[in-house]
């Protein structure tokens, strides 16, 4: 009975394990049809995840609870999963002959995420981060050959590595004095541990150990580097489902272990949530190298998602989720524009997009609707997500218990102005500067048009007719949380 | 029933307009006549609202609400009324006149499709003013209008002449167009509602519901006027737009969009009923109302328009200046409160002054584009169509019975015989300078000898072109018989005006008032001798003999445009010059820059933590944790 609560985690890795099995045998040029049919099965998963969603319970003594939440991020997941599995068959002459491999480590990151987004213990909410963790230590150092990426990759394993070890720490100090590692009995309990310096420390500790995963200041430091080093795929992951597995089991921290202390912590927050969108915007605004820059700007999303958290209700919980969505489709666009725009995976400056729209018309275009919403100028889907996130913090402050914070939503804003002149100056690049006399126009694979439109439509749509996402998510929301 | 009819009437144009932009633009022969079917459709679906009228009572049909706000209720709808219909069926008849003869005077212009897609944006603007219940809808097809006047005066953009035409067109009709817009609000701020039926019903109560600023009002409103219909001191716009294709010309800067101002004021004449008052600090001002300024407006645009006329050389700017005078005419019968005057004049008016405009553009057509009067001569005898046509407009332009002119001048002067004995010479001394200015024309283009071998050899455009002409002649030789001023009488006056039968009406002005018929007569008679002794067979302008500075102002149309440059000289341009330097120094320079500078000088000393060694990353780390601590001990 209880395994049937984790039979998408099961499907997703038998799925790797076959697919590992098969690629064993397969010859050279059967690897990529086999990374196609490892996205087809996904996708199946993906669509029976959907349409048949499975029943909801707790399972192994409450250590894995299948709640809304837990579905509707399981189903976001499955569908990043996909994306990922197309964006490698596409982008197959970046990964070479190991492509099935990297499909692979995809899959089982998906895996811990989908765990995680289910953990209610410690345990479960340790092993599904090693989990995620490392799989992306070989995902970021995948490009052997290519110094940066290996730089890039042991950077992430060494730092990862300490934020891990800050966390288990962490968790050490709450089990001592909480004498549990259950979410909900270190909630049961925490109402008589407001004074006890181990379990605060602990759980500090195991908060800056997450936000190292979703890379909030002044836990930040690893992104730009490894956000450049890594291969254009690994990006893309890391920014678009990586951050969403740290938000959820956030989320699951703040509201459901220790609601409490975190009320309590609400300054906290909401003073990392400012600090990390300006440093995220003020960092990003002298860079050249586009994949940089979009680390700098992940880290200053980052920041807006912590401020829909910071909000303490649920209006935020629903703006962070829809901000999720929004975030994946924008930056799955950009990077696979990104990689189709750039022949030559180490040169990813913004100068080499000059004239893009005449190289290849979509491409440019689906650049530029993806960095416009990233902006956060309507009528796309990352105006929506802003709109919520902030409207979730004004609303807090207008609350009996919030007090007040317009200096956030005044950072918030302001940060808002200064990501709209990073991102402009990039497609006014693309638009304005003659293209380089070498640069040939762009083939893209039908399986990258296709992708590309859907990146588009995703944007456009849940930009124009929010309603239906956000009346869901506000569903899932429903009974969650105090 | 009718409100379909409606719908088709409005939408067809617009239609044809985007299907030619998004879809047909490669095929021009096809978008031709795509617009020329909608055109002429939507005239049809007329001609059908007007014959069944018994299935509509004067109302606004088919309002959809579009913003409903406390306090502010616009709806889209059609308000079908006589004076809605009539003018719907002088667009709809001019309009695919003028549609016909485009595809031949147009071929081969490398824009035909553009052209035809101009029109039919127009076409749907100008029936969107005509169907109008209030006031916004009204002014978004105002400026629509106004955008497709634009559109179509620069149709030929690669002429820097057009080009600026056009822009002087956009621009002095939004300083008329504001002027309107502050009147517009002051009318919802004072009355509360926007609908044309809810003002009237307002100022029927309590003709003072306006207060102090009731002739404020008028005149704000009256502004518009000025600048669609391009009364003085905002004419300057009307005789440059001729740089648009004379079929435009024809359609747009004579016979309908020039006129909806006047049907503006017509339709909102109510609001000059209100009782007339000035904030108190203007009350000096009491014995100015604003019907009075909207007759002398119109009186003085009349007359300095057809001085102009007299000395101008070229064809479709004497005609152009003729247009500024006869709709000074009309506003002038607007002042004096006589509405039905004012639109008769104008449905006439369209008429014969789209077909001369058409002769003219059947002449230029034929002499490679020349537009100098003193370049063609004799012309009669070899555009004997073009001749006849051009000849019974400019009858019924003058005023001649039984055209068509005639009759609705006779119904302007009678009122202002009336009312004000000062407008009244006025208007006698216009007809009688329109007479001079009009036969110097014909004498000079019709007879005489053909002054260049191109002249000698031209001959009648193709039936596409002629066929229109005639169709507008008929109308322009009958209009005044056919009872337009009785079917506009029962809409707007209290009881039947007019004469309902044909025969009778062909006399009815020398049977009612004598005097003004015989000498208005006069004067036209007068205008004709002397412009045959002055122009018969001449070979330049004798006019200038012995009056060079008369000719000389004249000529260089009062020095209007030159006092308005040197206006701007020092008004706007000084205004520019500062604010260039405000926005170069101020704005770009210590706030843009100024801010740019800093952030960008913040992120780069932010980025210098970025050191990319693994050991400083550590170290942040650590202190970050040390930090956020410290931080949570003291919450």
């Amino acid at each position: 009975m209880e395994l049937t609560l984790i039979l998408p985690e099961i499907a997703v890795v038998v799925i790797g394990v076959i697919l590992l099995l098969i690629d064993l045998w397969a010859p050279p040029e059967g690897k990529r049809p086999l990374i196609a049919a490892a996205a087809v099965v996904a996708g199946l998963v993906c669509i029976c995840l959907f349409v048949f969603p499975p029943a909801l319970g707790e399972a192994f003594g409450g250590m894995f609870v299948m709640d809304a939440l837990a579905l509707f991020m399981k189903q976001f997941f499955m569908a990043g999963a996909v994306l990922m599995l197309l964006f490698c068959y596409v982008a197959y002459d970046r990964l070479g002959g190991r492509v099935s491999e990297y499909g692979v480590l995809v899959l089982f990151a998906v895996a811990g995420m989908m765990f995680a987004s289910s953990s209610n213990h410690f345990a479960l909410f340790f092993v599904s981060i090693e989990l995620i963790t490392v799989s992306f230590y070989v995902l970021v150092g995948f490009r052997r050959e290519s110094v940066m990426s290996l730089e890039a990759g042991i950077k992430y394993l060494i730092l990862s590595a300490f934020a891990s070890a800050v966390m288990v720490y962490g968790i050490a100090l709450v089990y001592g004095s909480a004498a549990t590692l259950s979410f909900d009995g270190i909630a049961a309990v925490e109402g008589g541990l407001t004074d006890n310096a181990v379990f605060l420390v602990g759980l500090l500790l195991v908060t800056a150990g997450l936000g190292f995963k979703i890379a909030v200041f002044p836990f930040q430091m690893w992104v730009p580097d490894v956000y450049q080093g890594a291969p254009v795929t690994t990006t893309a992951f890391l920014a678009a489902v990586s951050k969403a597995a740290g938000f959820i089991l956030l989320i699951r921290l703040v509201f459901t272990a220790a609601p409490e202390t975190f009320r309590q912590w609400q300054p906290l927050l909401m003073i990392i949530a400012g600090a990390t969108i300006l440093y995220g915007n003020l960092c990003a605004i002298p860079q050249r190298n586009l994949k940089r820059l979009l680390g700098y700007s992940s880290i200053a999303h980052a920041g807006y998602m912590l401020m829909g958290v910071s909000a303490m209700n649920a209006a935020g919980r629903v703006g962070v989720l829809f901000y999720l969505v929004a975030y994946m489709f924008a930056v799955m666009g950009v990077f696979m524009a990104l990689y189709l725009a750039h022949g030559n995976p180490e040169k990813d400056d913004i100068e080499s997009l000059g004239g893009l729209h005449l190289r290849s018309p979509l491409v440019a275009f689906s650049m530029t609707i993806g960095l416009v919403s990233l902006a956060g100028i309507p009528p796309l889907a990352g105006f929506v997500g802003k709109f919520l996130l902030i409207e979730a913090v004004v609303r807090d402050g207008m609350s009996a218990t919030g007090g007040g914070h317009a200096w956030l939503v005044a950072v918030a804003v302001i940060g808002i102005l200064m990501s709209i002149y990073y991102y402009l100056a990039v497609v006014r690049s693309m638009y304005r500067n003659a293209p380089d006399a070498r640069a040939k126009p762009v083939s893209i694979h039908v399986i990258g048009r296709i992708y590309l439109y859907l990146c588009i439509a995703g944007v456009v749509i849940f930009g124009i007719l929010p309603g239906g996402l956000v009346s869901w998510i506000k569903g899932v929301m429903t009974g969650f949380g105090s | 029933m009718t409100e379909l009819l409606m719908c088709l009437i409005l939408f067809l144009p617009l239609l044809s307009a985007v299907l030619i932009t998004l879809v047909l633009k490669r095929a021009a022969g096809t978008c031709g006549k795509l617009a020329i079917a909608a055109a002429v459709a939507s005239f049809g679906f007329g001609v059908l609202v007007f014959a069944f009228e018994s299935q509509w009572h004067g109302g606004v049909l088919l309002s959809v609400p579009w913003i409903e706000l406390p306090g502010l209720s616009v709806g889209f709808g059609f308000l079908v009324d006589h004076l809605s219909v009539l003018m719907l069926l002088v667009v709809g008849a001019v309009g695919s006149a003028i549609h016909i003869y485009s595809y031949e005077y147009m071929r081969g212009d490398a824009g035909f499709s553009r052209y035809f897609a101009g029109l039919g944006l127009f076409m749907f603007s100008m029936y969107g003013i005509v169907v109008s219940g209030n006031l916004i809808q009204l002014f978004i097809f105002w400026e629509l209008v106004g955008l497709s006047s634009y559109v179509l005066i620069g149709f030929w953009y690669e002429r820097g002449a057009a080009a600026d035409a056009a822009k002087k067109a956009l621009i002095t009709n939004r300083i008329g167009d504001f002027g309107f817009l502050v009147g517009i609000l002051m009318l919802w701020g004072l009355t509360g509602t926007v609908d044309y039926d809810g003002i009237k019903n307002a100022l029927s109560e309590n003709p003072g519901v306006l207060g102090g600023l009731s002739t404020l009002t008028g005149l704000l409103i009256f502004c518009g006027a000025v600048g669609k219909s391009a009364q003085f001191p905002l004419h300057v716009w009307l005789p440059d737009a001729m740089e648009g294709p004379t079929p435009v010309s024809a359609l747009i800067h004579a016979a309908t969009m020039v006129a909806a101002g006047v049907y503006m004021l017509c339709r909102l004449s109510f609001v000059f009923l209100a009782t007339p008052a000035w904030p108190e600090a203007l009350s000096w001002l009491s014995a100015v109302t604003a019907p009075l300024v909207i007759a002398w407006v119109g009186g003085v645009t009349a007359l300095l328009a057809a001085l102009i006329a007299t000395q101008q050389d070229d064809i479709k700017r004497i005609l152009a200046y003729s247009t500024l005078s006869q709709l000074g005419y009309m506003v002038m019968a607007v002042g004096m409160i006589a509405p039905i005057a004012a639109m008769y004049h104008l449905t006439m008016h369209a008429f014969f002054k789209a077909l001369l405009f058409m002769g003219a553009g059947s002449v230029i057509h034929a002499i490679a584009r020349e537009q100098d009067i003193w370049k063609m001569g004799g012309l009669r005898k070899r555009m004997p169509l073009t001749f006849l046509v051009f000849l019974a407009a400019t009858l019924a332009l003058c005023g001649v019975p039984p055209f068509s002119g005639f009759y609705s001048k006779d119904e302007i002067l009678l009122v202002a015989y009336g009312q004000s004995p000062g407008l009244f010479v006025l208007g006698m001394f216009v007809a009688f300078l329109t007479a001079f200015y009009m036969f110097r024309l014909i004498m000079v283009v019709f007879y005489g000898k053909a002054r260049s071998a191109v002249v000698d050899k031209a001959h009648e455009g193709s039936i596409t072109m002629t066929w229109p002409m005639v169709f507008l002649a008929v109308l322009s030789v009958v209009g005044g018989l056919i009872g337009v001023k009785h079917y506009l009488g029962a809409e707007l006056a209290h009881g039947s005006v007019g004469e309902s039968q044909w025969y009778l009406a062909v006399f009815a002005p020398f049977v009612h008032a004598p005097f003004i018929a015989l000498i208005g007569l006069a004067a036209v008679v007068l205008g004709y001798i002397s412009a045959r002794t002055m122009y018969l067979g001449a070979a330049s302008d004798p006019f200038p003999a012995g009056r060079a500075l008369l000719a000389r102002v004249l000529r260089r149309k009062l020095y209007v445009d030159e006092v308005y440059d040197r206006l701007n000289a020092v008004t706007q341009e000084a205004a520019a010059v500062f604010a260039d330097w405000f926005d170069r120094w101020i704005i770009a320079g210590v706030c843009v820059r100024g801010a740019h500078g800093t952030t960008e000088l913040t992120g780069r000393m932010l980025r210098l933590m970025q050191s990319g060694s693994l050991r400083a990353y550590s170290f942040w780390f650590g202190f970050g944790l040390v930090i956020v601590i410290l931080i949570s001990k003291s919450l």
